[in-house]
């Protein structure tokens, strides 16, 4: 234990404010080597630049480019103003001459929603599916759960979108006749697209369902570990569905449902209806994303089946479930989090790839656009956002960690 | 402490029951013979091509193949096993030929995971100080820079020959090395540090390197190679998808052929039904590639964990010290 954390049990600070706040500090440090890294990652690896473009121009237009652009400097230069920029919160201006900070502002609401509610909902449905079909399942169904968690680890995701599309886009389609939305998403937001003054855009709902969703969902966490926390277990069970059935309420009481309902699954007179949905790509993040933690909540269950306090508590007379939830679980809950946390580079490609192939206009459009122009700051600024993103998931991780298992708040990597 | 026995001075190899028990996990014997099929298939494809195929010209080859006697993309048939492409190759010979490619970028990844976290894992560990607060802090760092998304950033829109499997396994290899895998075995080298066997090391006077050679790695290998085969997973997954991106025709990647029949089956949507052996083909390959390496690596895991064999209390080479803490 360190000076802080002694001082912290003085003064009877609560565990997570100093713990939080060493976190914080690890979480600080982390990412400048991640963006130094990164910074000279793009700068000396990265073959191209933007001016690589004009080569064919000749060595004076080339340096004329480099110049107008800012290369020609030195590089610990423009590491420094780099740096300075991202203190400031700028992330830069595009080689095309727009603000990064815009571009990826515009794109972060579509990829909050898909990336957070699908990694949520992915682990959520894992971590049921590894506990509740290891313990006492038989071997066969044990075998389903094996080859599905594979499956979806190692799927194609372009393919996994392909068939996505594919299969659920006339079903979906006839879903939304059926709640009474027009076949055709441009009759909603006719008001945006001619330009009247004041009219609901669709970035506008795309925030509010990206924040609304995040809290939902966040909320919906907490009161679920508090519930199994309190031994309630309706409060567990309902949580989440009650959280997110009370977001779709409020939406639908706002009078925005039509319109929140249409961005979950655009449709369009052109053959690409079903491609930009955020209900699609929910449900194919889930698909890669819940295997790699059912398959480690599967290995720690089967693990802990022959541990001498699992036939402590059954001798108590508790009952199976009891056993399984509130004792074997829990054990085996800590290590997979912090495992998770090392798949999540894995199944975050993953999404990427289903976000891009699904034509969503978020990060990985952005990303993926930028690669194509060789437009460096905004590989760089969607690089810095995704880091930023993982480190807040880190620091999540870490807190829920210590919330399960008291010997881990001392706050150290 | 417990006894500094000659056992203890042994240099530990490899453990054996480990393996004993790698190779009775179903998941590694699953893994194991998905690649043996992939490797049969490749080899399978020129014989076929001299003896079956043999008078039919160029018909099977991967890259150059047309059957003129029929038209193209067709379905499987005796033929044609797997169907054709929409530019009339034979599918079964691209399938066959596109696993060596996959093959190429799983093992140099693997190698490039397993040297780099098993160097700066001994290292850490081993160096502890300002040596290991670096290193922890990097490969925190380092998992933030998802290597499947770097290699994108360097291979998008490059062709085979300035970015092919070779550079694919090597960038993913040293970025996912330098990352997640780094942290894992850092972290088991960790507590093999503060074991018995170590101070009876120091004790009988062994040198840094010699420590870590004899006494460090070989507990790391296991740690390391599950690293190296969850790593391939990735590798080939980012391969096929830089092969469905800047897929260009001439190619034949797994990728390239998903490409190919998405692409073809949106040209002819309502005209033509989709050809999905060309998608099946190369989905398929890519899918149960990377899952053969998945599988290997969670297998290899769950095969070390004592916890998961049943009859874990058998005095010996695997003491609590070696539990699943470890190994996730």
């Amino acid at each position: 234990m360190n000076e802080a954390g002694d001082a912290g049990r003085r003064l009877r600070v609560p565990w997570f404010v100093t713990f939080l706040g060493l976190r914080l500090l690890w979480a600080l440090v982390t990412l400048l080597i991640f963006l130094t890294a990164a910074f000279f990652f793009m700068q000396v690896w990265v073959p191209y630049s933007w001016a690589t473009q004009f080569t064919q121009s000749g060595p004076a237009a080339l340096a004329a480019v480099r110049e107008a652009v800012g290369l020609d400097r030195p590089l610990p230069e423009q590491y420094a103003d780099f740096m300075l920029g991202l203190a400031r919160g700028d992330l830069g201006t595009s080689f095309a001459g727009g603000s990064v900070g815009d571009v990826i502002l515009e794109a972060l609401p579509i990829t909050l929603t898909v990336f957070i509610g699908g990694t949520v909902i992915g682990w959520v449905v894992g971590e049921m599916l590894g506990r509740v079909g290891t313990w006492g399942g038989s071997r066969v169904s044990g075998s389903v759960l094996s080859v599905l968690g594979v499956l979806s680890a190692a799927i194609f995701p372009p393919f996994l979108v392909y068939l996505l599309v594919r299969w659920l886009r006339d079903p979906l389609l006839d879903l939304r006749e059926l709640i009474g939305l027009p076949r055709d998403s441009l009759d909603l937001w006719r008001g945006a697209v001619t330009g009247e003054a004041g009219a609901l855009t669709p970035g506008d709902v795309r925030w509010l369902i990206a924040l609304g969703l995040v809290a939902a969902l966040g909320l919906g966490m907490v009161a679920r570990s508090y519930g199994r926390r309190q031994q309630l277990g309706w409060v567990e069970a309902l949580a989440l569905p009650g959280t997110l059935l009370g977001f779709g309420v409020g939406i639908g009481l706002s009078g925005l449902g039509p319109h929140a309902l249409d961005l979950l699954y655009r449709a369009d007179i052109s053959a690409s209806t079903g491609r930009g949905s955020p209900g699609l790509a929910l449900v194919g993040i889930v698909l890669i994303s819940f295997g790699q933690v059912m398959l480690v909540m599967r290995a720690g269950m089967q693990a802990e089946r022959s541990e001498d306090y699992v036939l402590t508590a059954r001798a108590k007379g508790l009952t199976e479930r009891a056993v399984r939830d509130r004792h074997v679980a829990r054990n085996v809950m800590a290590p997979v989090l912090a495992g998770s946390f090392l798949t999540f580079p894995t199944v975050l490609a993953g999404m990427i790839i289903v976000e891009y192939e699904l034509e969503m206009d978020g990060l990985s459009s952005v990303l993926f656009d930028a690669i194509e122009f060789q437009d460096i700051p905004v590989i760089m600024g969607v690089i810095v956002v995704l880091g930023l993103m993982g480190v807040g998931f880190r620091l999540l991780t870490d807190l829920t960690i210590a919330s399960l298992d008291p010997r881990q708040r001392q706050g150290r990597a | 402490m417990t006894a500094v026995g000659e056992a203890a001075l042994a240099p530990v190899k490899f453990p054996r029951r480990a393996r004993r028990l790698a190779m009775l996990n179903a998941k590694v014997i699953a893994g194991v013979g998905i690649l043996v099929i992939f490797a049969l298939l490749t080899f399978a494809q020129p014989l076929l091509e001299a003896t079956i195929w043999a008078g039919r010209g160029n018909v099977y080859d991967p890259q150059f193949g047309f059957d003129t006697t029929i038209s193209h993309p067709s379905a499987p048939s005796l033929d044609h096993w797997l169907g054709t492409s929409s530019l009339g190759r034979d599918v079964f010979s691209m399938f066959a030929h596109a696993a060596r490619p996959t093959f190429l970028v799983a093992l140099t990844a693997g190698l490039a995971i397993g040297g780099v976290s098993l160097l700066l894992g001994s290292i850490a560990a081993f160096r502890k100080g300002w040596a290991d607060g670096f290193i922890s802090h990097l490969s925190d760092a380092m998992v933030l820079l998802p290597a499947m998304l770097t290699v994108f950033v360097l291979g998008i829109g490059r062709s085979n020959e300035e970015f092919g499997a070779l550079q694919v396994g090597l960038s993913f290899g040293v970025l996912y090395g330098l990352g997640p895998a780094t942290a894992t075995v850092r972290a088991a080298a960790m507590t093999i540090m503060v074991r018995p066997f170590m101070e009876a090391a120091r004790v009988a006077g062994g040198g840094g390197p010699w420590i870590v050679t004899r006494h460090v790695l070989p507990h790391l290998y296991p740690h390391a190679a599950v690293q190296a085969m969850i790593g391939a997973t990735g590798a080939v997954i980012a391969d096929a998808f830089l092969s469905f991106r800047s897929a260009v025709g001439e190619d034949f990647g797994f990728g390239q052929m998903v490409y190919d029949g998405i692409t073809w089956s949106s040209l002819m949507a309502g005209i033509a039904p989709p050809p999905w052996w060309i998608m099946l083909a190369g989905a398929g390959g890519i899918t149960l590639l990377a899952a053969a390496f998945y599988l290997l690596g969670v297998g290899l895991r769950e095969a070390l964990d004592p916890r998961l064999s049943g009859d874990r209390v058998d005095g010996g080479i695997v003491t609590a010290a070696d539990g699943p803490g470890h190994f996730r």
